[in-house]
Parts: C-alpha cells; structure tokens; sequence
C-alpha cells in the first residue's frame, strides 16, 4: 500500500471520528523470507499485511483499537470499538494532548528500489552463493529476507507523517564436526547482501575453530564483534526509557550524570544514522530528536514520549512506541561511536584474551546492577600474545554491561546487528574483565 | 464456513499454478487486553485481525505466502506467490524435506468455555483490575502495580486440496499482577500467579480462577520484604521448585529440546540445535524415573489445546519421556516421516500471516506420589523457589541457568526464612536424573506460556507445561551473585 493510500484512509477516519482527539496509525509489511538449513531451503515465505491502528480520546478517555487496513467496513467497526472502550476508561485529567505537525527529515538512504522488486529467485541466489562456501563436510543454516514497510501516522492535531523503508537481511551459520562459525549482514539494499562474503566468513570461522578446546571460566580479556556486543548492549537500552527512570528499576535512576566509564565510551539514539533504518518520527507522530545516552562516559540521556515528557517535565524526545503503550518510551536507533583501532590491532594488543562472534541467550539476571548472563556461540578464539590460537569450547556469563563499559575500547568500524526486537549500530568492542561462570562440552 | 468459497478458489489457483498439494488456513483473530498501572488504565484495546496463509508444493518443496487481500485477485495472486516461492525453494534443492500429505478431514472443533467473555462487560473488567491493582500497594516501597487480563478468541478454518475442511473456535484467556518495590539500591519485582500471569484454554471463568484480588496485598507484601531479605545462598545444594518454576524448567530444558525440526538442524542459525538425536530413543535416561512427561494436545484447559494443528493434522496424546527414558519428540508431518512415525500434530503458527512449525504445545509432567510439603522432609539444608525472573539455556538445551522472583532457606526439614536474587544452574539430563520427588496432582497445575519465541521472522506461540513442584539433589546455586 503506498503512501498516499496509507494517508486518505487515515486522514477519513481521523476527519469520521466523534472523539475529542484521535490518532490513527497504517502501518503496512511486505515481507519475503528464504531460510535454509543443511545446504538446502526448508522454509521459503511471504507476507502481506496492512494494519490500521486507532487511537480515540473522549473527556480524557483512551480507547485503541486495531483493524485490517484495506477493508473499509473493518475500519469503521474499528473507530467505533476504539470510542465504545474510551467510555468504559476512567478520565486521566493530566492526559497530554496529541502532538502537533511538524516538519521531519526522512534520510534518503531508507528506500532501495531493489531491495522493494527482489524476487524469491534473487533470495535463493544468495542462498546458494552460501551454499558454495559450505563445503568438506560442513553445512550452512541460515536465512536471507528483504522487507518493505511502509507507516503513516495521521491525528486531529493535523498530524501527517509518512515513511517507506526497505530492508535486506542475512545471517549464516556453518556447521562442522565439532565448531561452528558465524556472519550476518543487514542493509537497506539486497545488492549489499553478498551471499558469498557471509557464507566464508563464516565458514572460515568453523574451520578454524575446530577441535575447540577448554580453558577455565573465570574473569576474562573479550573482544566482542558487534554482533555479540550489540546484543549485550540491548540489554542495557530500556535503561534509558523515562519510565524506567521515573519507577526506579533502571540503573540510571539513582544514577544520573555519573560518569560511569571511559570518555570513549559515548552512545547516542540517532535514526538519521545511515546504517539504520531511519524512519524520521515515532509512533505518535513527534519528530525523533538525537539524543546522547551517554556521553564521553556520563549518563546524560533519557528518552521520553508525549506521556512522560509531560508527567516529568521534560523535553519530548519523540520516541513513543505505538498504542497502547504500557512500558514507555523506548531508544530505536542506538549508536555506538566508534574507536581508533582496528579489530585486527585490539587483537594483536591482546596478551591473552578471548575473540567473540556471537552471544546466544541473554537474560537480565539483576535489573538494577545491569547482570545479565548468556552463553557464547559459534565461534569462540583463545588469543595469547596478540594471536588467534584457535577454537574454545563456548562459556556462559555473568556480567554487569555498566561494569563491562567501564573498561572497554572500540574498534574503528561500525556495523548494524540486530535481533527480532532490536537494531543497534556498535563497533566490536575490547573489554578488560568479562565474567565466566562455566563451561560446556561443545 | 466463512471462508469456503475463496478457499476453492485460491486452492484450484495453486493446483493450476503447478502445485501438486496445497492447503490455506483462514484465521479471523481477536484479542482484547486490560491493563492497569498505578490506578489509570494504561491499556484498554480491541485488537482484530483476517487474513490468510496458503502452503504449496511443487517439485518436492514448500512455499508459503500470506495476505489480507480476500479479493479474487488477492487470492488468485497469493496462491501464485506461494507456488513460486516453493519453485525457487525445489531449484537449487539438492535434497527434499518435504512429501505431500494426503490426509483429510472434515470436522469441528471449539474449545469448551463456562463463562463467555462477551458477557462480561468491559467497565466490569476495568473496575475489577482496577480494585485488584490497588491492593498490590501494601507499602510505600511499591512504586510500580500492574495488572491486566487477556481475553483471545480465534476461528479458523482450514482447507486443503485432499478435501479437509477443518473449522474451529479457540477461547483462550489470562490475567495477572506485578509489583514493583524500590529501595534506594535494589528493585524486586514479585507476579502472581507464576511470573506470567495464569494462562488457559477458556473463558472468564479462567481469569476467575487466577484469584487476583485474593493475592494482591501479599504479592505487594513479598516485594517489599524482598528489599531487605538477605541474599540468596550460593553453593551445593537440595532445591524444591514451585510449579510455576517447573512450568519454565520443562519449558526450556524439555520442550524446546525435543522439538524434532530443532533436532533435524532447521533452527540452527537461531533457535538453535538440541543435545538429543533420533537414536537416542530408548537409550537415553533423560531422568529420575519419576519422571513422565507427555504432550497432550487433548488436554482440557491446556493453552495449547486445538482439534487440528496448523497443518490439519488431529490432535493426540504422545510421549516424551517416560520413567526416565527419551521416548518421543514434538513433531510434524515432514519431520516425522524421517524417523518413521506419524505426526502428533504440533504444528501452529502465531496467526494467518505466519509460517506453520513445529511448537511444543502441551507438555504434561505426570504428578507424583506425595503432598506437596512433604517434599520439605528430608532436605537438611536447601532452597526453596518460585516464580521465574531469569531465563538462559545454551544453543544445544544443556546449559542452563534460571533464577527466581523469590526464595526460602529450608532448614531441617522446615521452609525457613526468605531470600532474595535465588539462582540455580545445571546441565538438562543431569538435572533432570537428581529429581528424587515430584508433588501430588493436588499441587499440579496447567500453566501456560502465551509468549514463546521461535523461528524466523519470530513467532510468538502459546504453549503449556503442567507441572506439580519438585526436588532436586545437589543443584548447584547462586550463580550470578558469586556463587
């Protein structure tokens, strides 16, 4: 559904609704998926969908209700159970108004052709351009997807913002005997998805990795690539949501502007940066503004939305999560700055440390000191005197993420990695002290 | 049935596209949600949804394409995207996963509900989470108090080219709380019931079962003596797990392990694989041999419970473990025939727009022989927990650590004094060998998980484990906090 469409339907609802205030969210997904295991595809995909999001506000009053898009009669049931709810809720009479218009600055890098007409034929392609670097025994799991998505948030306030993005993702695992390795790529434009790149990166990875070895858990040199940072630092991004902060069980609740690492260590929330996806407003409709997280090693951001920029004073940072919305604000676009070294030179400045590529599981063991735990996976190198001596057999953690970027340094480049609930852009980290707790057979 | 008529016609699509099998299931979706935080409502929504999913084969492969498009056109094309994706897949196939089912059925099924949630009002629905979350500030330490009801309700009907037509209704409901206490240098959270909420196939008369109200001072009580309880104690030693805690350990150690398309590899690059192997069965001693854990898809008030799967296969009752043994896996129709069996039907995708795959629906511990406190006697020095806050296991189900909302010393037998930040960690069979005693049925409980993660793009399933509480011999403890 294009942009103008998205734009009538909710401009007629918001223009049809009774209430005193109404925001109406289409959000549409197109989406092809290609996944493969054992050097063969075994789930190959695609999905349409349009979605209608409907907020009402009656006397300060709140109802959502949600809809198909495309179908005219379930909008208009929709706008009708969305105000029936709102007279069920208790008034909130310090309920913020909706936001007003605004002018955005959509980056031009979000939309890629190409990456909007890729086939089922060019996704199998890169699939076997993997495939080809899967070989003596070792096989590739794995996927490749492109997606195009387009959202439009329209209010009474004469709000009307729209943005279309693409997107194109693959990750590899290849698999040997007794090792494993592991890549990903993610860009707004399939033409970057090198099939070939990722399959022997990873590849390489195993072959080198095999036979891994034991070493004792206990507190480590890491050099985290960004996808294992990346991971361990979404664990730290809902520190920094106002709601968080104001209800106490976030860090930096009691904690504010202390410099708690390095002046290297500076993270900002920037959607405008163009390894993300850059959609210019949040799911209100509010101009997303830079925000530092933390900067040269203090804690000094936190993100708000129409609600908590009201309920604590602040700025409104523009970074609401759509209705209905119970947890808060939330960073979308979490950047790392990058250091002055390459991997290669954090590696050779190592005397004895470990390489990893990847984290698997993490969970927050204590919310308020920042615990996290979680294991390595595919593949893990032992490094001595500033040299990759091989594979280890993977570990679990115990780590508080504040302590770990108390002493850290980067690398010199970024990369966007990302799970199903978040995209972050890090450079590979070095850490000084990384906790392990045990070890495993594999 | 709704849907008939453009199900013949997306289906004659796809067989004139080339498919030689196809099915297409139609799901309109419903989920409604309450949720109170701190006295104001901070979710009140109607959320709906239709749309379809049509699987082909062709040339020994699988495609699957999905719309909301019911139209002709939106049928007839989304019929054609689903063969030429499976065209792709069979191109550079160098083996096949994959053999056209030929089952059919034609039948009904609707989950059995006492209490229609319609007929409850929804200002009823408010007015009661509103009173119930009000209790949960016993103390000024309660900064945060969350409650909230699910109410879901599912048709679907499902078509395939061997003649099935399937149409089904299913209710299923939840609620819960959660406070929130802070001190200066700590926060503990403490839910109920369990770490989720209370979750099952049915109506209201589920969210009536979760006794919210009749809980709520003490849940918020809990959480503020929780800031001045002492640590949890780090070690060896004899542990009791609640059966909420038992739910997420056979979740994670049980469930996700024998899921047979995690075996096979086809989760490898996400999920990840599993330490189980087909040969596995009949020689590998999982457990104690008190330990029998079935899936059940039957199972009355199981969250998990359908007539037919996601890819028309009717539900049964199998094995997994059984005194001890591995015995079975969580299978579908593909993955099945590679060992030789038939499907148990554990196929489900969150909705229309997703992929069928395999979820380990409902896993059934089988209760053991003595009330539950007695599972206390005994125990010379050990922990009991409850109520999951901390969830990890390693890509192959060994490794695994969890911990709890809350703990309590056992001392000679007797449950002791209240510890706070518990944690246990141990490798899946091992563990599962040092279980010694399980509780009576009249501790046993039908949890539900309404948000299990799996898959790519990740699918959200609802799954249940029902378990009694249990022990353990020498678990190792308080990792994470030194230990």
């Amino acid at each position: 559904m294009e942009a103008e469409r998205r734009e009538q339907i909710a401009k007629a609802l918001v223009e049809r609704s009774k209430a005193d205030e109404t925001e109406v969210i289409i959000a549409t997904d197109d989406r092809a998926l290609t996944r493969f295991t054992h050097n063969a595809i075994h789930q190959n995909l695609a999905s349409a969908n349009a979605e209608a999001r409907i907020r009402v506000i009656v006397s300060g009053r709140t109802g959502v209700a949600s809809a198909n898009a495309g179908d005219e009669r379930a909008l208009g049931e929709g706008l009708e159970r969305a105000l029936e709810l709102a007279g069920f809720a208790p008034a909130d009479p310090l309920l913020p108004e909706l936001p007003r218009p605004a002018r955005y600055a959509p980056p031009a890098h979000a939309f890629i052709e190409a990456t909007n007409q890729a086939s089922p034929e060019r996704q199998t392609q890169i699939a076997d351009a993997i495939f080809a670097a899967a070989t003596d025994g070792i096989w590739a799991a794995g996927y490749v997807a492109t997606t195009r998505n387009g959202i439009t948030i329209s209010n009474s306030q004469s709000v009307m913002a729209s943005f279309d993005s693409t997107d194109a993702a693959c990750n590899a695992k290849l698999t040997a005997t007794d090792s494993s390795g592991y890549a990903e790529r993610f860009s707004h434009d399939v033409d970057e998805i090198d099939g070939r790149a990722i399959g022997t990166i990873a590849g390489d990875k195993a072959r080198r990795s095999a036979h891994p070895r034991a070493v004792d858990p206990g507190d480590w040199t890491v050099i985290l690539e960004p996808a294992a940072f990346g991971e361990l630092l979404a664990y730290l991004t809902g520190h920094f949501s106002a709601q968080a902060y104001d209800e106490g069980s976030s860090f930096f609740s009691h904690n504010r502007g202390l410099q708690f690492a390095g002046e290297n260590v500076t993270v900002v929330d920037d959607f405008s940066h163009p390894l993300h996806r850059g959609m210019p407003f949040d799911y209100e409709g509010t101009p997303t503004k830079r925000v530092a997280l933390v900067e040269r090693g203090a804690a000094t951001g936190i993100v708000t939305d129409t609600t908590w920029a009201a309920k604590l004073g602040w700025d409104n940072t523009g970074h609401a999560l759509p209705a209905p919305n119970a947890w808060g604000p939330h960073p979308r676009n979490v950047v790392v700055e990058a250091g002055s070294k390459s991997v290669e030179q954090l590696i050779a400045q190592t005397k004895r440390g470990l390489l990893i590529s990847r984290f698997w599981y993490i969970r927050t063991v204590d919310q308020r000191k920042t615990i996290v735990t979680g294991m390595t996976r595919d593949g893990t190198f032992l490094i001595e005197d500033g040299e990759l001596r091989g594979g280890v057999r993977n570990m679990r953690f115990n780590q508080s993420i504040i302590e770990a970027l108390a002493g850290c340094e980067f690398s010199d480049t970024q990369a966007r990695t990302g799970g199903y609930s978040y995209s972050i852009v890090v450079p590979a980290a070095k850490i000084e002290r990384f906790c392990f707790t045990s070890l495993t057979d594999f | 049935m709704e849907f008939e008529r453009g199900a013949a016609r997306a289906l004659d699509s796809a067989l004139h596209q080339g498919a030689s099998y196809a099915d297409i299931r139609y799901e309109r979706v419903r989920e409604e949600r309450v949720e109170v935080r701190n006295g104001e409502v901070a979710t009140l929504s109607d959320e709906r949804s239709a749309g379809y999913g049509i699987r082909a084969f062709c040339d020994g492969a699988w495609g699957f394409a999905a719309s909301d498009d019911a139209g002709d056109a939106g049928l007839d094309g989304t019929a054609a995207r689903a063969v030429a994706i499976a065209r792709a897949s069979a191109s550079i196939a160098k083996h096949r996963f994959a053999e056209a089912p030929s089952e059919c059925y034609v039948d009904w099924f609707a989950t059995p509900v006492e209490s229609d949630p319609g007929n409850v009002p929804v200002g009823q629905r408010v007015a009661y989470l509103l009173d119930v979350e009000k209790h949960l500030h016993a103390e000024p330490t309660i900064r945060v108090g969350r409650a909230w009801i699910d109410l879901w309700h599912t048709e679907k009907e499902f078509y395939s080219t061997t003649g099935s037509k399937i149409e089904q209704t299913i209710v299923q409901s939840g609620s819960g709380i959660r406070a929130l206490a802070v001190s200066d240098d700590d926060a503990q959270d403490r839910s109920f019931p369990g770490d989720i909420g209370f979750y099952q196939a049915g109506g209201w008369e589920i969210v009536e079962q979760a006794r919210l109200r009749e809980n709520a001072s003490r849940i918020g009580e809990e959480a503020h003596r929780l800031l001045s309880a002492p640590q949890a104690p780090a070690g060896e030693m004899d542990i009791i797990l609640g059966s909420s805690q038992m739910s997420l350990q056979i979740h994670e150690s049980c469930g996700h392990a024998a899921e047979l398309d995690r075996i096979m590899g086809w989760e490898a690059n996400f999920s990840g694989t599993s330490f189980l192997d087909p040969s596995l069965v009949g020689k590998l001693k999982y457990g104690s041999e008190l330990v029998t854990i079935l899936i059940d898809n039957t199972l009355p008030r199981g969250l998990a419970t359908v007539g037919y799967d996601d890819e028309g296969a009717k539900s049964v009752k199998s094995d997994v473990i059984r005194d001890g043994m591995l015995v079975g896996f969580e299978m579908s129709r593909d993955t099945a025939r590679t060992i030789g069996r038939p499907t148990n039907a554990c196929v489900r995708a969150q909705n229309w727009q997703y992929v069928p795959m395999i979820r380990m629906c409902n896993l059934v511990l089988l209760p053991g022989d003595r009330p539950f406190e007695a599972l206390f006697e005994g125990v010379r020095d050990g922990l009991y927990m409850e109520s999951n806050r901390s969830w990890s296991i390693d890509d192959h189900r060994l490794n695994f650590q969890f911990g709890c909302q809350i703990g309590f010393e056992i001392k000679d037998g007797k449950r002791g004094r209240m510890v706070k930040n518990p944690t246990y960690a141990g490798v899946t069979p091992q563990f599962w060998n040092s279980c010694d005693a399980i509780a009576d049925a009249a501790s046993w409980v039908a949890w539900g998980t309404p948000n299990c993660g799996k898959g790519e793009p990740m699918q959200t399933g609802r799954t249940a484990q029902c378990a009694s509480p249990a022990r353990f011999r020498n678990v190792k403890v308080g990792v994470g906090y030194g230990g």
